[in-house]
């Protein structure tokens, strides 16, 4: 159905301009041929009503030709030969209005009369229809650029909503609580360590949230976060963490998604060498590889330790904003071996300013 | 008050957790560490060796579990379970009335639990403890791996490593990877945690790995035998070879 019947507003508006419309042409044509006033009144009103049903169609004109996918020596014949067409349409229809005016009333020879205004009535009813093109065009524009900034809203709102989720899955209860007992344990033994360590983890939590804004940041930030991350676990593992981060020159302004690495660099520390009693060392590092920039995180890991502990859901996380940023020009790739982890990220090499 | 200490041991893969329990019991001239354990293997020595009065006991470490360590001790002793955050665990001890410290905690809160474990009676803290260390298990079922104490050593037995478990008196034996492990357990109790797509019991005595298994021959009449890969036969009761026919 047109859209114009979908709205009471929009259908009383379309209605009236048309009796306007049809004012004028009552005038217009009281003046310009050998009808009479009271003869364009009886006659234009009915076939203005008409037109104005027939003039609807430039919808399905406008459908046929969008004016993006159209090109110009096609676009103007096709819409001229339209309007031509319903306007002759029009005029036979005019015709038979007449002559049922003729007959019923008393119109002497109006039907004759007609037929002399039938070339004003064309030219003027190629315009109106042009016109109806031209309104229809403008109408589908205007709700496709609606249409566009509604899903351009939703999408924001889907992005943030996203956004945050992906920040609380990315810090765990269990890394603040951990971090709040070893700096409650420092404040009796040893106060400045404490102090120093509610400084690092207030500086970590307020990066992270800034940086969770912005969607894609520099590999060395990245990275820097990652090395803060693992410098407060520290802390807590004592002697048993170690960690050592290469990044390669070139690979240092390479835009990634924000905060990628954290799950996967928590995962190593609390699937990796939290089971080991002797600890290890968690590595970090960046080379370029061609068009892409590899990422590993690798980590030693007990041969004993529990298969059963979950570290699907961060890591899945990874996958998916990999796949949905990227889609088929990133990677994830997972070695379980049974003494030692590692996850390498391929991701495009995209250059910030 | 008895002039004799009581003996603790404290039980956290963080130096700094197992410091902040040391620096409460300060407060408590009656009790005594008599170890720090940073891992599960050393607390499950550390238990039967130094046979103490109370555990406070961490649920993530290094080897073996909290849980897992509450299965193999004798669990005579008064446990006192230390986490960050752990929904899972939480809910296991308030169905079993058990004290559980969040960390971080205060002196007060530290001060309570110690207290509410000198009062309750050992026979009703074992009890509870049992329970505990049950619920937990079935949780984590299927099991992947066997715990099994010698003494202060514990051994973990990954399951697809067992090539059969045979039932000897009140205990079981495993053979896995060319050993024999004893384990205080009974037959149906091992046959209901493993994994039943794997480990079938073909016989009152016999629960098999099936990926072990070579051949079934006719033994007698009526009666039949597998061979395992590494030539060991077992002997197939009938409702076995049922199991194993259906299952092949």
């Amino acid at each position: 159905m047109h859209p114009i019947f979908t709205k009471r507003e929009r259908f009383l508006l379309y209605i009236t301009a048309w009796l306007m419309i049809a004012g004028l042409l009552c005038v217009l044509f009281a003046a310009m041929s050998a009808l009479t006033w009271t003869e364009a009144v009886a006659l234009l009103f009915p076939m203005s009503l008409v037109y104005a049903l027939m003039s609807l169609a430039a919808l399905y004109v406008c459908r046929a030709f969008p004016l993006q996918h159209t090109l110009l020596y096609k676009l103007v014949p096709s819409l001229m030969l339209a309007a031509v067409l319903t306007s002759s349409l029009w005029a036979v229809m005019g015709k038979a209005i007449a002559v049922v005016l003729t007959r019923a009333l008393d119109f002497v020879e109006l039907d004759q009369r007609y037929d002399g205004a039938v070339p004003l009535l064309l030219a003027v009813g190629t315009l109106l229809f042009l016109l109806s093109i031209v309104v229809h065009y403008l109408l589908m524009t205007f709700d496709a650029a609606r249409a566009a900034e509604r899903r351009a809203l939703e999408l924001q709102v889907l992005a943030r909503d996203a956004e945050l989720k992906a920040l609380r899955s990315q810090i765990q209860p269990h890394f603040l609580f951990n971090s709040l007992n070893s700096i409650s344990a420092l404040t009796a033994t040893d106060p400045a360590g404490a102090r120093a360590m509610t400084v690092r983890l207030a500086e970590f939590l307020r990066t992270t949230l800034t940086v969770g804004q912005q969607q894609l940041i520099p590999l060395k930030e990245e990275f820097r976060l990652a090395e803060f991350y693992l410098s407060i676990e520290q802390v807590r593992f004592a002697s048993r963490l170690s960690f050592s981060a290469a990044l390669e020159k070139e690979c240092e302004n390479v835009l990634v998604p924000s905060l990628l690495l954290q799950p996967i660099v928590e995962n190593a520390v609390n699937h990796g060498i939290a089971y080991l009693v002797g600890g290890g060392t968690i590595r970090l590092e960046a080379r370029r590889n061609g068009h892409a920039v590899v990422i590993q995180v690798s980590n030693p890991c007990d041969s004993d330790r529990p298969r059963s502990t979950s570290t699907g859901v961060g890591l899945a996380n990874v996958r998916n904003r990999l796949e949905r940023l990227y889609g088929n020009d990133a990677r994830m790739v997972v070695e379980n071996r049974a003494k030692d982890f590692s996850i390498a990220l391929t991701v495009p090499m995209q250059i910030g300013s | 008050m008895s002039s004799v200490k009581l003996k603790a041991v404290v039980v956290d893969d963080e130096p700094l957790a197992r410091q902040i329990v040391q620096e409460y019991l300060g407060r408590h001239q009656d009790i005594e560490v008599v170890a720090e354990c940073a891992n599960g293997f050393e607390v499950v020595k550390a238990v039967t060796e130094l046979e103490p009065d109370m555990l406070f006991l961490d649920i993530q470490m290094p080897k073996l579990n909290g849980f897992e360590v509450l299965e193999l001790i004798d669990r005579d002793v008064a446990v006192v379970f230390t986490t960050a955050h752990d929904e899972f665990a939480v809910k296991a001890f308030e169905v079993h009335a058990i004290d559980y410290l969040l960390k971080p905690f205060s002196q007060e809160r530290f001060d309570e639990a110690v207290e509410r474990a000198r009062r309750t009676r050992p026979s009703a803290r074992r009890k509870s403890l049992d329970e505990l260390a049950n619920d937990v298990r079935r949780s984590a079922l299927p099991l992947d791996r066997v715990l099994i104490r010698d003494g202060a050593k514990v051994h973990i037995i990954p399951a697809a490593t067992i090539d059969y478990i045979e039932a000897q008196d009140d205990y079981v034996s495993i053979k896995a990877e060319g050993r024999t492990y004893l384990k205080q357990a009974t037959l149906s109790s091992l046959e209901n945690q493993l994994d039943a797509s794997k480990f079938i019991r073909i016989h009152r005595s016999y629960i098999l790995n099936i990926e072990r298994l070579a051949k079934i021959e006719a033994y007698a009449k009526d009666s039949r035998v597998v061979i395992l890969k590494d030539g060991t036969r077992l002997r197939v009761s009938r409702a076995g070879y049922r199991k194993l026919i259906a299952f092949l």
